[in-house]
């Protein structure tokens, strides 16, 4: 469980998505502009990300890595597996935020769809795999990476509230401002970096 | 008396179309001295003395004692690690004769660089100038080591008040603190000036004796000569030609760096409770002093100018999560107890009282522009400041002191927790009306 916590923890605020990564800016540029839009993407993305962290997980260890059942390195597919997973499982909450939330459905537009090429999603699997997740681990990494993805979307969609009545300089109006206000939120965000949840598991003893 | 003054005034005011950057500035200057009486011609307003300018000023105000101890105590730190004047009045002269020569540089650049940048900007968009760098520009110096490089100052100024006030509007439109970008912009960009053990106590630089490396005064520069010749004048003692080696057993830690590696313990074998509450420790300028730092804060209270909700709210924040740190860390420590741990043991009121937590507080968190402005948010934001100001103190061990960082980070969410609250409100009104119209 204490494993479970930390990675979650380093996902969502000490390795943050997009700032941290930068991943899946696309996404978060273009649909930040109102608090309740980014809230229903950024749910959207934790859905996506905890999903199909632990089936693509799955298809690594037992289908694509040389101990699974097949007996032979597939690894080089695992770019277009991943992808597939997460292309399918878009298709199913683009379904569901069809059924039960049409002015969503319709706000999100072009980009619910979209999630499928956020880089959010694909870079989580590929860190997954990188970094030797363990299964619960890789639940833990998706659903903390979408949590933190969550929350920077729908802090920099508050700002950008806030400062729509701002007189800021014609020039950097809409997507200027937003990729300053990227790099500032980057900045309060290297607050957490460094800290290391895992030396804290061992405090009992 | 004040009628011909205003005449005078009135008199030398530059024309606004043939030289508009003069009558930007006059107007500038004008409206600090004197409260305007404009009035606009349409529409309902509230006109009120306390307008932006006198306000800040209170905040200025505030800081005053900040500043005199400040100067008083770069002196001090700069003589006490020499072992020279050790006595808190011996030497008082020297202490703030040096502590000027430290605290002006940094305070003229600071005003030239940002309300340069401001006037400019005012200017060009052909608007009154708002003035809103007096406050940042009084806290910068406070908040900056003395031995900071002029150059590194001008360079973190400029992105501040450029990147992090002109870029979203000017005055009052910033998401972020001014000060605080200032001084994280040289944290992150040039971190060997203003953090470690060495860059507390000014004008020492590195020598070595028999191969050891240890500290010297630098040497004195023409500020110090001049002040010799007034003071050999008067028959007082000068400061002589520098290149003094600091006392045995200087190392220039604070009490954050000792915490960090060897815990309370650590702390009290150099530093005395009340040397830290009174304040004649290293640190940044202003920080140190913890009694001028909570006559400021009442101050400003009394004045109305800055939130106790906040205040109260973040001392909460930090006791909170240095009880939980507190209850974390192990009850006895072993040889091999990492650090970490007896930083944690220390106990939670202990560490308000070190560092800059109260400077923070007084000072920092309570920036009404980049607060939460609901009460409610007020209370959330300044107790996530005290709790995650605590992780990133304690828990972080690239950063020693977390306030600056944790203040930046709830100015992140300031927005969204106002946009929650004001949500919370309009949903409870809404039932309220949907009751009142089913009874």
């Amino acid at each position: 469980m204490g494993e479970f916590i930390n990675v979650f923890v380093k996902a969502a605020f000490i390795e943050n998505m997009i700032l941290a990564y930068f991943l899946g800016m696309c996404s978060y540029l273009a649909v930040s502009k109102s608090v309740q839009t980014a809230f229903g993407l950024g749910l959207a993305v934790i859905f996506v990300l905890g999903i199909t962290m632990p089936i693509n997980w799955l298809i690594f260890e037992y289908l694509l890595s040389d101990t699974g059942i097949l007996g032979m390195d597939l690894t080089f597919l695992r770019f277009l597996l991943f992808i597939a997973v997460i292309a399918s499982m878009v298709q199913l909450v683009e379904m569901i935020v069809e059924k039960y939330s049409p002015s969503l459905y319709a706000a999100l537009g072009i980009f619910l769809p979209l999630i499928t090429v956020n880089c959010a999603i694909l870079g989580g699997s590929l860190f997954m795999v990188a970094r030797d997740y363990t299964f619960s681990q890789s639940v833990a990494f998706g659903l903390g990476g979408g949590f933190g993805w969550f929350l920077a979307i729908i802090a920099i969609a508050a700002i950008r509230e806030k400062i729509r009545y701002s007189a800021i300089p014609a020039p950097l109006r809409g997507l200027g401002m937003a990729f300053i206000l990227t790099g500032l939120m980057g900045m309060a965000f290297m607050s957490l970096m460094g800290i290391d949840p895992a030396v804290f598991g061992g405090a009992g003893n | 008396m004040k009628k011909a003054l205003l005449n005078f005034f009135q008199r030398i005011e530059p024309d606004k179309k043939k030289s508009p950057f003069l009558h930007t500035l006059f107007d500038g200057f004008f409206t600090f001295a004197f409260s305007p009486n404009t009035t606009t011609a349409k529409g309902v307003h509230i006109r009120d003395g306390m307008d932006l300018k006198r306000t800040m000023v209170h905040v200025v105000l505030a800081m005053q004692l900040c500043y005199l101890f400040g100067t008083y105590n770069i002196g001090h730190q700069h003589y006490l690690a020499l072992g020279q004047y050790t006595g808190l009045l011996e030497g008082l002269h020297l202490k703030i004769a040096h502590g000027l020569i430290k605290i002006l540089p940094i305070f003229v650049v600071t005003h030239v660089v940002g309300l340069g940048i401001e006037f400019y900007y005012a200017t060009r968009k052909g608007h009154p100038i708002e003035e809103g760098f007096l406050v940042s520009g009084a806290l910068i110096p406070l908040i900056m080591p003395p031995d900071i490089p002029l150059w590194i100052l001008t360079v973190s100024i400029v992105f501040a008040v450029i990147i992090g006030k002109e870029a979203f509007g000017g005055t009052g439109m910033n998401i972020w603190n001014i000060a605080l970008l200032a001084r994280v912009f040289v944290f992150f960009a040039y971190p060997t000036y203003i953090s470690g053990d060495e860059v507390w106590v000014s004008a020492l630089e590195k020598t070595a004796v028999d191969g050891i490396p240890t500290y010297m005064s630098a040497q004195y520069g023409w500020a110090h000569g001049f002040f010799d010749w007034i003071f050999s004048g008067v028959g007082w003692s000068t400061f002589g030609d520098g290149g003094v080696l600091v006392a045995d057993g200087f190392t220039g830690a604070t009490p954050l760096s000792l915490a960090a590696s060897g815990g309370w313990e650590s702390v009290t074998s150099v530093y005395t409770e009340s040397q830290m509450w009174w304040g004649t420790i290293p640190g940044s300028i202003g920080e140190t002093s913890k009694p001028l730092i909570i006559l400021g804060a009442i101050f400003l209270i009394a004045t109305g100018v800055a939130s106790w909700r906040i205040m109260v709210s973040m001392v909460i924040g930090a006791a909170v999560m240095g009880m939980i740190l507190n209850g974390i860390a192990p009850a006895e420590f072993t040889e091999s107890t990492p650090g970490i741990f007896k930083f944690m043991a220390i106990p939670w009121y202990y560490q308000l009282s070190m560092g800059s937590f109260l400077f923070a507080m007084a000072f920092m968190a309570t920036d009404p522009v980049t607060a939460s402005s609901t009460n409610t948010g007020k209370w959330v934001y300044g107790f996530m400041i005290g709790f995650v100001g605590l992780i990133i103190r304690v828990m972080n061990p690239a950063y020693p002191e977390g306030w600056m960082l944790a203040i930046l980070f709830m100015n992140t969410f300031s927005a969204l927790i106002d946009h929650y609250v004001l949500e919370a409100n309009m949903k409870r009104r809404a039932k309220r009306t949907q009751v009142a119209v089913a009874s």
